[in-house]
């Protein structure tokens, strides 16, 4: 498909047309259109299988490491489609952030962890690391706990703390988006709580997209919701539309409980 | 009670190859006990080895068979990273099995083999097309400039160390796949998630999950080494005697027995060969008891 040049338009992150995506043989996500919104919290939500998380891996493109994945159709970011083959795809990854299931710390120190990413495409002294260091920390609510253990190894802290950590590392080198592929299903109530709190007070500088099985949670964090089943994009709103009058009845159906 | 017979049985067997053990240990130390009466410990460390005197010492042994090893290691480890790197990293997923195959079957060729490939193949080709430039190019460089000095004749302790790494490059590389396969996908992908390099994730991520594991196969490997008997036989150029060159024929610990014990005079000189084989059940044994407890501490505790 040619590379037809859009209008940027300020208030869209990424414009997704015609996506299909392949796992091998097996169509994985069926011409999906959407766009998602710049500094808003999208999120994705349906059954296991539906092909959010899937969704979420073309945006940074997570896919390409495993042969017999690929996708077709467009994802434009930055005037650019990013599923082309001439993109940088390192690149795309450090001004797309991810966030993953699990925590993920790395076998370094907590300081290590947030300044590893940075120094990847930054040259900077130390007290300018330092600083992004701390920044970065603060971003994700955790400067206060690890101030005094910065040289501690990543997986000494608790689970939801090795999350936030996550979620600093991948603020730290500065993306335009972060996503979010379901960051609290593994942690407790409290520890879900303060990562709900956090996507709030990011979104004031990043574009969010979080895939997550929690209704609720999509419900009380996100602006946008799409809801998504066997592969097609179902249905696509704000967040209090959605929930409140969805259109389709497949929407009423997962949202009311009554499958999935 | 057919049970219990049953354990019984397979207990016995099981501490046959204890008791065989501790039998060669002592055995070992019981042939040996003339030349360490007569020379104490300073046996390794005095660089004499005379048939005619009756005077013994090891240090030419265990220096051919220290530097053979390490300059095995120094070949083999990188190459064997990158070989394990690609299976696991980047190879095509068809190529991976026959590949890993093929790797695995290296270390299944009988070692005379690759000592006679390498004195009458690679040896000769070695003198004619790797010395002489080597020596040109490296032999006026001061401090290792000695390394490289000598006549280029094929065999000695260099064209050993090379025969070696390719000997200890299955076990190396394998051990290397199997721990860096137990990498969490989600945290490699993390890494990738931050803009990096498939290098960069390698060393940043793969290989401080994985330290202690890789040392453990690097170990492996220089267990195996050290005691290689046949290969290095063919190459090293068997000279009793330590020379600062790397061209300079030499000998190991295992090649000195191998070529001594058929000929060997009952009294010191039978002793001494004893002590040296006590030596190298030693040193083999305390390395591939570490390489052991190193592999299996990273594949229960996946690295921490």
């Amino acid at each position: 498909m040619p590379d037809q040049v859009m209008p940027p338009d300020e208030n869209i992150a990424l414009q997704v047309r015609n996506l299909d995506f392949f796992y091998g043989d097996f169509k994985g996500l069926n011409n999906v259109n959407l766009d998602v919104a710049n500094k808003k919290v999208t999120a994705f939500i349906g059954p296991s299988g539906c092909g959010k998380s899937t969704l979420l891996r073309t945006f940074n493109r997570m896919y390409d490491l495993y042969p017999g994945q690929r996708a077709e159709g467009q994802i434009i970011f930055h005037g650019k489609n990013l599923l082309d083959k001439s993109q940088d795809v390192n690149l795309v990854r450090a001004k797309i952030g991810m966030v993953f299931q699990k925590p993920t710390p790395f076998p370094m120190t907590i300081y290590e962890n947030i300044a590893f990413g940075v120094r990847l495409y930054e040259r900077m002294s130390k007290s300018a690391m330092d600083d992004r260091v701390e920044w970065a920390l603060n971003k994700a609510a955790l400067w206060g706990e690890v101030k005094d253990k910065l040289q501690q190894n990543g997986l000494s802290l608790s689970g939801g703390q090795q999350q936030r950590l996550c979620i600093a590392r991948a603020v730290a080198v500065k993306p335009d988006i972060v996503l979010l592929d379901e960051p609290t299903s593994a942690l407790d109530p409290i520890s879900t709580a303060k990562i709900e709190e956090l996507i709030n007070e990011l979104k004031s500088e990043y574009t969010i997209a979080i895939v997550t099985h929690n209704m609720q949670q999509a419900a009380r964090v996100s602006d946008f919701t799409a809801f998504m089943y066997l592969g097609e994009l179902i249905e696509f709103n704000e967040t209090g539309t959605i929930f409140m009058q969805p259109v389709k009845k497949q929407t009423e159906d997962y949202i009311t409980g009554r499958f999935g | 009670m057919q049970d219990k017979f049953f354990h019984h049985t397979t207990q016995l067997f099981a501490f046959v190859v204890l008791a065989a053990l501790v039998g060669i240990l002592v055995s070992l130390t019981y042939e040996a006990w003339p030349s360490i009466k007569a020379f104490g410990p300073s046996f390794l460390w005095t660089n004499i080895w005379s048939v005619p005197d009756d005077k013994y010492g090891a240090l030419a042994a265990i220096y051919g068979t220290v530097v053979t090893s390490v300059l095995a290691l120094l070949i083999a480890v990188p190459i064997s990273f990158g070989i394990a790197l690609f299976l696991t990293e980047t190879c095509p997923v068809w190529l991976r099995r026959p590949l890993g195959t093929a790797i695995e079957l290296l270390a299944g060729i009988p070692s005379i083999v690759y000592g006679i490939w390498g004195l009458f193949v690679f040896a000769p080709l070695f003198a004619d097309h790797i010395q002489p430039p080597l020596q040109a190019l490296l032999g006026d460089v001061p401090v290792i400039g000695g390394w490289f000095s000598g006549p280029p004749i094929g065999v000695g302790i260099l064209t050993a160390s090379i025969v070696l790494s390719l000997m200890v490059i299955p076990f190396i590389a394998s051990v290397m796949r199997d721990v860096f396969e137990t990498v969490p996908h989600v945290l490699k992908e993390s890494a990738y998630g931050l803009g990096c390099t498939t290098w960069e994730v390698a060393r940043s991520v793969v290989l401080p999950y994985t330290r202690v594991g890789v040392i453990g196969g690097i170990m492996l490997g220089l267990g195996r080494a050290l005691g290689e008997t046949m290969a290095v036989t063919f190459v090293i150029g068997n000279a009793n005697r330590i020379n600062g060159s790397l061209f300079a024929p030499g000998t190991s610990i295992a090649s000195t027995l191998a070529n001594e014990f058929g000929e060997a005079d009952p009294g010191l000189h039978i002793a001494s060969l004893f002590e040296l084989g006590l030596v190298l059940f030693i040193i083999t044994f305390v390395v591939l008891a570490i390489s052991r407890w190193l592999i299996s501490r990273s594949m229960g505790s996946e690295g921490l």
